[in-house]
């Protein structure tokens, strides 16, 4: 149990993890191209390319775990202590005052819980999508279809500055 | 347009992502065949840019994980719809039909 406290204050355990993770995915892709009949290096080799690059998808997902999460986490447990606290302050004190600071720390808690869960919702709060986040068209509707024209016009300038 | 390709719209991976999950938990393996079987090939996706794209995802509180047994018994991360998740989808879904029906528009009035 300390030897895994330890792994995971490391950062070696997101990182085994994460492997296991994609490591699944890409034996399922390989097990796939198997099935088309291709041999196992094909089949590798096809998985792996239908992947993408393995070590940039990891080492990226190892560092969007690191970050945050456990500031997070220890954030949320401590709001819920400080509202578990309040509830009992209010609950059990039968001092007027002090049973006011009992409704001051649950509407603390309160408020601090709805504070992260918008934190959550707002798309700033999180950094933007790297290189490795590729959707793409397959292939273009119409292959001679040109962006620009010969007076650098986007289609939509085209449209409106109709002459 | 280059190497006969088209970026699509940042965010365009996350929708696809929460759509995909809001009817069943799913492991990252199994996102994706959901992803390419609804569009057919007409998007060409890398597999492996659905994780860091889960992983932003579910550090925004949009969805969860949970270690399971997939149907071939081994161990995977499934991921499900929080109702963060839920919310973002349908703003997202709404605005993704408002650029849409814009961009369709402007097509039109040619």
């Amino acid at each position: 149990m300390f030897e895994d406290l330890l792994r995971r204050l490391n950062g070696e355990h997101t990182r085994s993890e994460v492997e296991e993770e994609l490591r699944f995915h890409l034996d399922l892709l390989t097990e796939e191209q198997q099935q088309r009949h291709a041999s196992l290096a094909e089949a590798k080799a096809g998985a792996r390319k239908q992947f993408g690059n393995f070590e940039q998808v990891r080492d990226e997902c190892v560092a969007i775990s690191r970050r945050n999460r456990p500031y997070l986490r220890a954030l949320k447990i401590f709001f819920n202590l400080i509202f578990v606290g309040g509830v009992l302050v209010h609950v059990f004190s039968f001092d007027y005052h002090v049973t006011r600071v009992g409704g001051l720390l649950i509407f603390t808690a309160i408020l601090s819980h709805l504070l992260l869960y918008m934190r959550q919702l707002s798309p700033g709060s999180v950094a933007k999508p790297q290189a490795s986040t590729s959707l793409m068209l397959s292939e273009p509707a119409d292959k001679h279809f040109v962006f620009y024209d010969q007076d650098r016009r986007t289609p939509v300038e085209r449209v409106i500055f109709k002459e | 347009m280059t190497n006969g390709r088209t970026d699509l719209l940042q965010g365009t991976l996350e929708l696809l992502i929460l759509k995909t999950l809001s009817r069943d938990p799913m492991h990252g393996y199994g996102i994706a065949q959901r992803i390419h079987q609804s569009v057919d090939d007409v998007l060409k996706i890398e597999d492996g840019s659905l994780y860091p794209a889960l992983y932003r995802m579910e550090e925004r509180g949009w969805i969860e994980s949970e270690w399971g047994t997939s149907e071939n018994n081994r161990r995977a991360k499934f991921y499900k719809l929080t109702r963060a998740g839920r919310k973002q989808l349908q703003g997202q879904s709404a605005n993704w039909d408002r650029i849409s029906k814009a961009v369709t528009k402007i097509l039109q009035t040619a």
